[in-house]
């Protein structure tokens, strides 16, 4: 596996951060290698066994499964570790990034360019668009997804970038590593979609939504480096972070604090809008809102491309993946099992002919997801008619 | 600027447990361990910059970098010390497993 890639915005470690952040992946990675799988074996050798012998039947539903289980004493200390591991994830990097918090907003601010679109180094760096007006959305607000301190959206201090440099190395050891030396996976995985689905497509404008600290959106702007690249979030912190990364790493993304449901681009403007993994992160209402954002927003033959992790086939690896909702704050994900996307596209104006739901095995190492063993993922695709 | 985050995360705390008070010892436990792993990392950094000399200072301490043979060693030990904490866990669920399949071969007679 390639090392992390040390960037000018990424708080640096000292010998003990480094061990704890080290101990935390390798005691993740060895959860999800030796000890999730024995909560599969210990659903097919007793649970289920225990629930066919009580009720004449095997569970019928994701709720029954999960009533026999969550009782079970080797998923509960399973249960009990994986969430644990996660607080401690945050708190391994927390902790240095509080510390060089002055350094890094110092930083940022010296690669800030609000609002002067036109200067030669807007075209270097790119831009940040901040609405201190805009309310931001219940779905952040009322828990913090991933159990990360804040969530993605609160200011602690003036300036404040800490949320975006506390995710960036977060995700990296949520991972293991597996999102690759810059968090590139997700983008490396949507545009090998779309070169190998749609070859003929070259985007002018895309739009990523919901882009957090931007580290896809910096590698569609790679792929495709004449083209103009936005990113859109409703977090500030995130989108400072993303601004100065981005400028570090010398990729020009137009960010913008706006919310996806409604944004304050004009119709038509876009070629491609993308987003890697978000729609789970949003609601039942904001879903056919955002994707009838996308129909607005781009132009007749554009293309939208949503990048979504798969829930589960069988009832066991439904409950396993919803792990994540009851445990890891992401609230809304569970009720993406039973949601067709399809149906969600067409509310959003999209014509059926023109829409794909596709499993997608890529043909690159996605190193080991935490959930289930034959690891897909799911990628909603619509063209504009 | 110290501790400006707040300390747990916003949303509902599941317990996993019938007493609580096991999930908060599991939580202390595994803290305990990753300290455990940051001492013994420091042991490691200092037996190797003493190897051929008699002082060392702090800052080479801090800014010790392990070479690829000592980085691929010390992943070792912390995946060992996951594997020794984990033991009880591991022969209890084998002990689960063995006693449900004898019991479903038996059922099955």
């Amino acid at each position: 596996m390639l090392k992390f890639l040390s960037h000018a915005m990424l708080p640096t470690v000292n010998h003990d951060e480094q061990s704890r952040q080290d101990f935390v992946s390798a005691f993740r990675s060895h959860l999800s290698s030796e000890v999730m799988p024995g909560v599969y074996k210990v659903f097919k050798s007793r649970v289920e066994p225990f629930f066919h012998a009580k009720n004449g039947r095997l569970p019928a539903n994701e709720q029954e499964v999960r009533k026999a289980m969550t009782v079970d004493p080797f998923y509960q200390f399973w249960s009990a570790m994986q969430r644990r591991s996660q607080e401690m994830l945050w708190e391994a990097v927390i902790d240095p990034t509080e510390r060089q918090l002055p350094d890094l907003i110092k930083q940022a601010i010296s690669k800030e360019n609000i609002g002067s679109k036109k200067t030669m180094r807007s075209k270097r760096i790119g831009t940040l668009q901040l609405d201190p007006t805009l309310n931001i959305p219940r779905y952040h607000t009322a828990v913090d997804i991933h159990l990360q301190p804040g969530g993605y959206h609160t200011d602690f201090t003036a300036h404040d970038v800490a949320a975006g440099a506390i995710y960036d190395k977060g995700i990296n050891l949520y991972m293991g590593g597996a999102l690759g030396p810059e968090n590139n996976l997700m983008g490396d995985i949507l545009i090998a979609y779309l070169r190998e689905k749609y070859p003929k497509f070259k985007p002018n404008k895309i739009l990523d939504m919901g882009c957090a600290i931007g580290n896809s959106t910096l590698i569609w702007g790679r792929a495709f480096n004449n083209a103009k690249v936005h990113g859109i979030d409703v977090g500030a912190p995130v989108l400072r972070y993303a601004h100065a990364r981005a400028a570090a790493l010398g990729v020009p993304i137009h960010f913008s604090q706006e919310n996806a449901e409604h944004t304050n681009f004009a119709l038509g403007s876009f070629d491609l809008i993308v987003s890697h993994i978000v729609l789970h992160e949003t609601s039942r209402s904001a879903l056919p809102r955002i994707l009838g954002e996308c129909h607005r927003l781009l132009r007749p033959g554009g293309l939208m491309l949503h990048l979504e992790i798969p829930r589960g086939k069988t009832l066991m690896e439904q409950f396993m993946h919803n792990w994540e909702s009851f445990n890891n704050n992401e609230t809304f994900a569970r009720y993406m099992t039973h949601i067709d996307l399809q149906i969600e596209a067409i509310k959003g104006g999209f014509v059926k002919k023109f829409i794909t739901v596709d499993e997608w095995f890529p043909d690159m190492d996605v190193g080991k997801m935490n959930y289930a063993d034959n690891f897909f993922w799911k990628i909603l695709a619509a063209e504009r008619e | 600027m110290k501790n400006i985050h707040p300390e747990f995360a916003k949303g509902h705390k599941p317990q996993v447990f019938d007493d609580p008070a096991l999930d908060q010892l599991h939580g202390a436990w595994l803290t305990l361990a990753t300290e455990l792993s940051v001492a013994f990392e420091r042991i490691d950094t200092l037996e190797r910059l003493l190897e051929n000399r008699l002082s060392v200072t702090r800052s080479e301490i801090e800014n010790f970098e392990p070479d690829a043979v000592a980085s691929l060693q010390r992943t070792e030990r912390r995946l060992d010390i996951a594997h020794r904490l984990l033991r009880p866990f591991r022969e209890f669920r084998e002990a689960k497993i063995t006693h449900a399949s004898r019991t479903n071969t038996n059922q099955e007679k």
